[in-house]
């Protein structure tokens, strides 16, 4: 049953030509008006069509309005009260969810009569209620369009009514010309009315019908009006399979049509809303052949076999479709619109290879885009540096991660085994910049560290001294330390630092170490350049000079140096360092590994370490022009920041062979996660900062931070395992322990221990009483098996294995565990944990020391808390630069809610 | 979401009171079996497929018996017969007995919506029990009728007038007929398809009309179907966990219909817009591990939940990750991109880094700021990435992605998960 609307239609159709498919004069209700989609679409839409918008709907929200640029619409609770408040319209658009819909259409038509179109943006309508509503339209002479549709639009009047055609700027997609557009696809109408510019074709009036089983306006609909529509010389159609809407259509005038879908016919099973159609034989290649057909071509177009003829073309790529229409109309004798906008040739925007290099056909460098884009790129490459998203960091770390299998922590992907065979000063810049510095780096840095650590006259070595003096462990006395290198101490070597990003920013400069980049654009204020140099009270500071003569001697390569040399000028200490920051941060900050604010709190870092491990060096040790009876020059030009950590717990520098085992020690300790006490110390203390304001944010204070939570049982617990080893060794007159060739009979040592320890044991049962812990034996994780490993004790062992190092304490402990077991003190041969390495490690390392009486046992102790401690400040420095990049104010607190009161 | 057989479709019958054969599920007893035998003579044996699959009897699986050990080796034969038909592959797992129907004829019943009308239409045939499409077209009733009034008796009545129905079989179709569309169209149903309909006299020798075979399609957006109260497993045919999972997901707004197209595939597309969809499916090829359609201005949470489910499936074996759309109309980019570098922020954190290259294809509101975020993203992952705006043609972009996986797998998957620290890239 349906109203005769044009002529000789066997159904009802109303729209006679494309011109009234979206009029200047409609006049528009919308139904669910302040839905989340109509909310943001609506007023663009009301706006770019001179205010076509009356009313909208939205039961219980009467007498709100939708604020639009075009002035604001009402909103009332239904359509009769719309009416009733004398607002008139003859289009309904439909943003109903989905079950609404079909009654939302009943309400548009029964409640006014002067109804004529309708348009369904809606999606995953149920059949059973397109049915209905196809029904509903075509009893009462109501043409509808949809649903899942983007509405229609009209380039040359200016409207589109519901939808989203031409998205937050419609005016720069629907450019007025010649071609009409009719699309399965509401994405691709927009898209393809943008490609049709770049062959100069503008667009009269755009139809997204949606892809539903039920199109409500179809492709015969559109080629009626489309034959009536004066403006429109040309149709472009985009097809989906599905459905016989093309079948034996005559368009009337030139159409390329585009059809796509050949690989649902290869599908293994039904998909798709468009296939769910009655009847077979409408696949994409059907559509293919039946759109051939009506065209009069044989083939397909493609830019290899341009296949045309003045009826149309067919197409299957819709990148294909404007040069396919310029080939019809050429045919026509009709030449295209405008000029061309451009090509669709491939145009990145935005690229980062990080480093990689891609083969040149897939290295494109990015072009510039038409405006606004290049203007919205321009500000966004402003950017300098990672931009990170903060959230609440309680608990959390984004630089370090433990594995709960393996217990191996990872930071910023590099596992702590890992970072135990690099060099130390590779490790120390970790945290910072994300990467293992390299050799050049790593040269800088230990000039950088160098330079801090004499702290000959500074007050820092008093409070130092004060509080070894007061009996602390080496925590407080870094503490100490750590605390008076407050913001102020480094404000300048940050400002340089700053300032040298601001030159070098936008100079197109990708590596800090190319001293062959061109600076000579580089230029510098006066002011700046003030920043730069060292004051008359510097005068008689030797470092500057010491650390550049000390960067030449080892080679060093900074783009920044050789831009400061040419300031003229005697340039201070903060200013070498910021630059020798600069040099290490500049290629992860251009890649954006790392932020701004991390590369230009670098050199406060940088300073904490060197002032850190200096304050571990007793006072009378530091004089001026030397540390320990090393002259500076030597110290500046050759030491690596191993040799000083060495040098401090020995007063000595390390021979190769010592170096190594405290490099391992060190790379082990560095991490154990977010949750480790001293994570969370610093954590905490960046957090009561307020992370949301990081000037604010004292990163010395969260190093003292990290350093309070540390203590005789976390850190300093090091030395229960080098006790318990002393004890076995003591009188057994063991001179090397890295001689394999000791003497000793560790099985028979080990047995006599095991025994005695299952007597204590039994003892400890019978009266009650706990039995002591074997430190560096068992590990809740790794047991339970018949024989257990601590996965990071074997990396080590291997490593040293193949390197044929030997360590008697380690031999001794693995000796320990299987003795255990076969004396019957253990139920299954426990793992020689990690701490038993470590402990191994160091012991062997200051054994000779301690056997001629230089070290005492309290030297021991406080070498083990220190090796923790310098491990531990690369991890905390990790953490506090997370945590005051991406933390939120307090973050790390405890809700009251999840604490417990006891008594 | 179809479903064959009698097992389910004479329950659905019988909702609006249309007579159906007897039908017994594959835990039948051989009591129950021979029971059926001694009352009807004849029975037979069908594979039981999940979903729809249709022209068995072609294919041989459809068994006889009329004695109990001829049943039950039918049942052994079928119990989990393999059925091809077009590139639809499946694995019957059970068989149905169904009492044979002695009848002198057969008719083929069928309602859908046919686009030639775009109303419901009910296509009508005595002679029954064939492939439709061997019939001559005047043999065929194919009749539009009005949805609002619903398929009524005398639409039937002429349209069997028009084929020239024999008479004894008009009067029991015009009756029972009209029932079908309540089935149809108030369970949520978009086809059903009797075929064939037996008409078995009874015992005043008036026909009746009895269904020997049913077929059905519903609409996965209709809540009506949840009125029959079938089990979600029978539609479960060849979905992957994957699909079960992301399409929970699937609301009207923000779609999320996602398929997978070769689990083996090593570029994971999450594409934009029902007609991206097609033509990146189209240039991937094989290529494309999953097809799909994440338009419709999904809102930052659903994205980021659809983005979390596809890389926990398939970030593993995946090369490119490739974001493609037109140019949204509403979709926003800043919102869309965002989710999606978040969840794989999330998903890094969670699994570690995998080695990876995210191209991007896509214009619409917002898009130089979902850019920039979804570059800082990548970046403090140290995924390397090139994004095309909308001015470079779509399959371009596709092509580039397509070059840039077989680099990949030409050894720059290696060379990124070096650059990522990963030892061993899956």
């Amino acid at each position: 049953m349906y109203l005769q609307g044009i002529a000789d239609f066997p159904y009802f159709l109303g729209i006679r030509s494309l011109a009234d498919v979206a009029r200047r004069e409609d006049r528009v209700c919308v139904l669910n008006i302040m839905g989340g989609e109509s909310r943001t679409v609506t007023p663009v839409s009301h706006a770019y069509s001179g205010g076509n918008v009356v009313f909208g709907t939205s039961p219980g929200r009467a007498g709100q309005t939708l604020k639009t640029p075009a002035g604001d619409i009402p909103v009332f609770n239904n359509v009769r009260e719309g009416l009733d408040a004398g607002h008139t319209f003859n289009v309904g658009v439909v943003y109903l969810p989905p079950p609404s819909v079909r009654d939302g259409v009943a309400e548009l038509i029964r409640v006014n009569d002067a109804l004529e179109k309708i348009v369904i943006i809606t999606e995953k309508i149920a059949v059973h209620d397109a049915r209905e509503i196809r029904a509903m339209g075509q009893a009462n002479g109501v043409d509808i369009i949809g649903g899942n549709c983007l509405g229609v639009a009209d380039s040359w009047n200016q409207v589109r009514i519901g939808g989203a055609l031409g998205g937050d700027s419609p005016e720069e997609s629907l450019r007025k010309g010649s071609v009409a557009i009719f699309s399965n696809s509401g994405g691709f109408t927009t898209t393809i009315a943008q490609y049709l510019a770049t062959e100069g074709w503008g667009t009269t009036t755009l139809v997204s019908s949606g892809k539903d089983v039920y199109i409500h306006y179809n492709a015969r609909d559109f080629s009626h009006a489309l034959v009536n529509d004066d403006r429109s010389k040309a149709a472009v159609l985009y097809v989906e399979p599905g459905g016989y809407h093309e079948h034996g259509v005559d368009f009337g005038k030139p159409t390329v049509a585009c059809v796509v879908g050949r690989w649902k016919s290869k599908l293994t099973r039904a998909v798709g809303h468009a296939g769910a159609m009655a009847g077979s034989g409408d696949r994409a290649e059907d559509k293919e052949g039946w759109l051939m057909e009506a065209f009069g071509v044989d083939g397909l177009y493609t830019p290899d076999s341009p296949v045309v003829s003045a009826k149309g073309a067919v197409v299957t790529n819709i990148a294909d479709i404007p040069r396919a229409l310029t080939a019809v109309m050429k045919l026509n004798g009709v030449s295209p619109d405008f000029a061309s906008t451009g090509s669709l040739a491939l145009k990145p925007w935005v690229a980062n290879d990080q480093g990689l290099a891609l083969p040149p056909e897939l290295a494109m460098p990015p072009v510039t885009p038409r405006e606004p884009y290049a203007t919205q790129i321009a500000v966004l490459k402003r950017q300098v540096g990672a931009v990170i998203a903060r959230q609440t960091m309680k608990d959390k770390s984004g630089a370090s991660v433990m594995d709960p299998t393996t217990q191996v922590t990872s930071v910023h992907g590099y596992s702590v085994l890992d970072l135990a065979l690099d060099p130390l000063e590779a490790n120390f810049a970790l945290p910072l910049v994300h990467e293992i510095a390299g050799e050049n780096d790593r040269a800088m840095l230990d000039v950088a560290v160098a330079a801090e650590v004499n702290l000959v006259g500074d007050p820092i070595l008093v409070a130092a001294d004060a509080a070894r003096d007061a009996g602390n462990a080496p925590n407080s006395i870094m503490a100490a330390a750590a605390a008076i290198v407050g913001p102020q101490r480094v404000e300048r070597a940050l400002a340089c630092t700053s300032a040298l990003i601001d030159l070098f920013a936008h100079s197109g400069l990708r590596d800090g170490r190319s001293e062959e980049f061109d600076i000579s654009a580089i230029t510098m204020d006066a002011a700046t350049r003030a920043l730069f140099l060292a004051s008359e009270a510097e005068a008689d500071d030797p470092r500057p000079e010491a650390m550049l003569a000390a960067v030449k001697a080892r080679g060093g390569k900074s783009v920044f140096l050789k831009y400061l040399a040419t300031l003229n000028g005697r340039l201070s200490r903060d200013a070498i360092l910021a630059a020798i920051s600069l040099t290490i941060a500049w290629g992860p900050l251009m890649r954006k590994r790392i932020s701004r604010l991390t590369a230009e709190t670098l050199p406060w870092y940088l300073r904490l370490y060197g002032v850190m491990v200096g304050a571990t060096i007793p006072g009378s040790h530091h004089q001026p022009g030397s540390l320990c009876g090393i002259p500076r020059d030597e110290r500046f030009g050759q030491w690596t920041m191993a040799d000083l950590c060495f040098l401090a717990m020995t007063g000595k520098k390390p021979t190769r062979d010592e170096a190594l085992p405290l490099q391992i020690l060190v790379g082990l300790l560095i991490s154990n996660g977010p949750g480790s006490i001293s994570a969370q110390g610093a954590k905490g203390a960046v957090a009561a900062d307020g992370p949301q304001t990081p000037k604010r944010v004292q990163i010395n204070k969260a190093m003292v931070g990290f350093l309070t939570h540390t203590g005789y049982s976390h850190g300093g617990n090091g030395f229960e395992g080098m006790a318990f080893l002393l004890d076995q060794f003591k009188d057994k007159g063991l001179i090397d322990p890295t001689d394999p060739s000791h003497g000793i009979d560790l099985k028979a040592m080990a047995t006599d221990f095991a025994r005695a320890y299952k007597r204590e044991k039994a003892e400890a049962k019978e009266i009650g009483t706990e039995v002591r812990a074997l430190p560096g034996v068992h590990h809740p994780i790794f047991k339970g098996k018949p024989v257990n490993y601590d996965p990071r004790e074997r990396f080590i062992a291997e490593f040293m294995a193949k390197r044929g190092d030997y360590n008697i304490f380690h031999a001794f402990y693995r000796e320990l565990v299987q003795a255990l077991y076969d004396v019957g003190a253990s139920r299954y041969v426990f793992c020689v944990n990690v701490d038993a390495v470590i402990a191994a490690l160091l012991l062997a390392l200051l054994w000779k020391d301690y056997t001629s009486g230089e070290l005492t046992e309290r030297d021991l102790e406080t070498a083990a808390f220190s090796v923790f401690l310098y491990g531990r400040m690369i991890g905390s420095a990790a953490e506090i630069d997370d945590h005051l990049n991406r933390g939120r104010n307090m973050d790390t607190r405890t809700p009251a809610s999840a604490c417990f009161h006891v008594v | 979401m179809q479903l064959t057989g009698m097992l389910h479709g004479a329950r659905l019958l019988n909702h609006v009171g249309f007579p159906a054969s007897e039908v017994l599920g594959p835990d039948a007893t051989e009591d129950q079996i021979q029971d059926l035998i001694a009352r009807h003579g004849l029975i037979f044996i069908k594979p039981l497929f999940r979903g729809g699959v249709g022209k068995k009897g072609k294919a041989g699986l459809i068994g006889k018996a009329s004695d109990l050990r001829t049943a039950l080796a039918e049942k052994e034969r079928l119990y989990f017969a393999e059925h091809r038909h077009g590139n639809a592959y499946a694995k019957a797992n059970g068989v149905t007995f169904e009492a044979g129907v002695p009848a002198e004829h057969e008719v083929y019943f069928a309602i859908s919506d046919d686009s030639r009308f775009r109303a419901p239409t009910m296509t009508l045939t005595h002679r029954g029990g064939v492939d439709i499409e061997e019939l001559d077209k005047s043999e065929i009733a194919t009749v539009p009728f009005e949805a609002l009034t619903g398929l009524k008796a005398f639409v039937v009545a002429n349209a069997l007038s028009d084929i020239g129905a024999p008479k004894e079989i008009i009067s029991p179709l015009v009756q029972h007929l009209p029932k079908l569309w309540e089935l149809m169209h108030h369970y949520g149903m978009t086809t059903l398809e009797l075929n064939p309909i037996r008409m078995r006299p009874g015992r005043d020798g008036r026909l009746m009309p009895i269904a020997c075979d049913f077929k059905c399609g519903f609409d996965r957006d209709d809540p009506r179907v949840g009125r029959l109260g079938l089990p979600e497993q029978i539609f479960a045919a060849d979905v992957s966990a994957f699909e079960q999972e992301v399409n929970r997901l699937r609301t009207h707004q923000g779609q999320s219909d996602v398929f997978v197209i070769n689990d083996k595939g090593t570029i994971l597309a999450p594409t934009f817009g029902g007609g991206a969809n097609s033509l990146v499916t189209e240039v991937l090829g094989d290529a494309a591990i999953i097809s799909s359609d994440f338009g419709g201005n999904p809102p930052y949470e659903k994205m980021k939940s659809v983005a979390a489910i596809c890389y926990r499936h398939f970030l593993a074996q995946t090369n490119v990750l490739f974001i493609i759309g037109g140019k949204s109309n509403n979709t926003d980019i800043l919102e869309t991109f965002r989710g999606m570098g978040d969840a794989l922020r999330e998903h890094f954190a969670q699994y570690g880094p995998t080695p990876l290259y995210v191209v991007v294809g896509r214009g619409g509101p917002n898009l130089v700021r979902g850019m920039g975020n979804l570059g800082d993203t990548l970046d403090s992952l140290g995924v390397p990435y090139r994004f095309f705006g909308f001015d470079s043609a779509i399959s371009e972009v596709v092509s580039y992605a397509k070059n840039l996986d077989l680099w990949m797998r030409d050894g720059g998957r290696a060379e990124i998960a070096r650059h990522l620290g990963i030892k061993s890239p899956a």
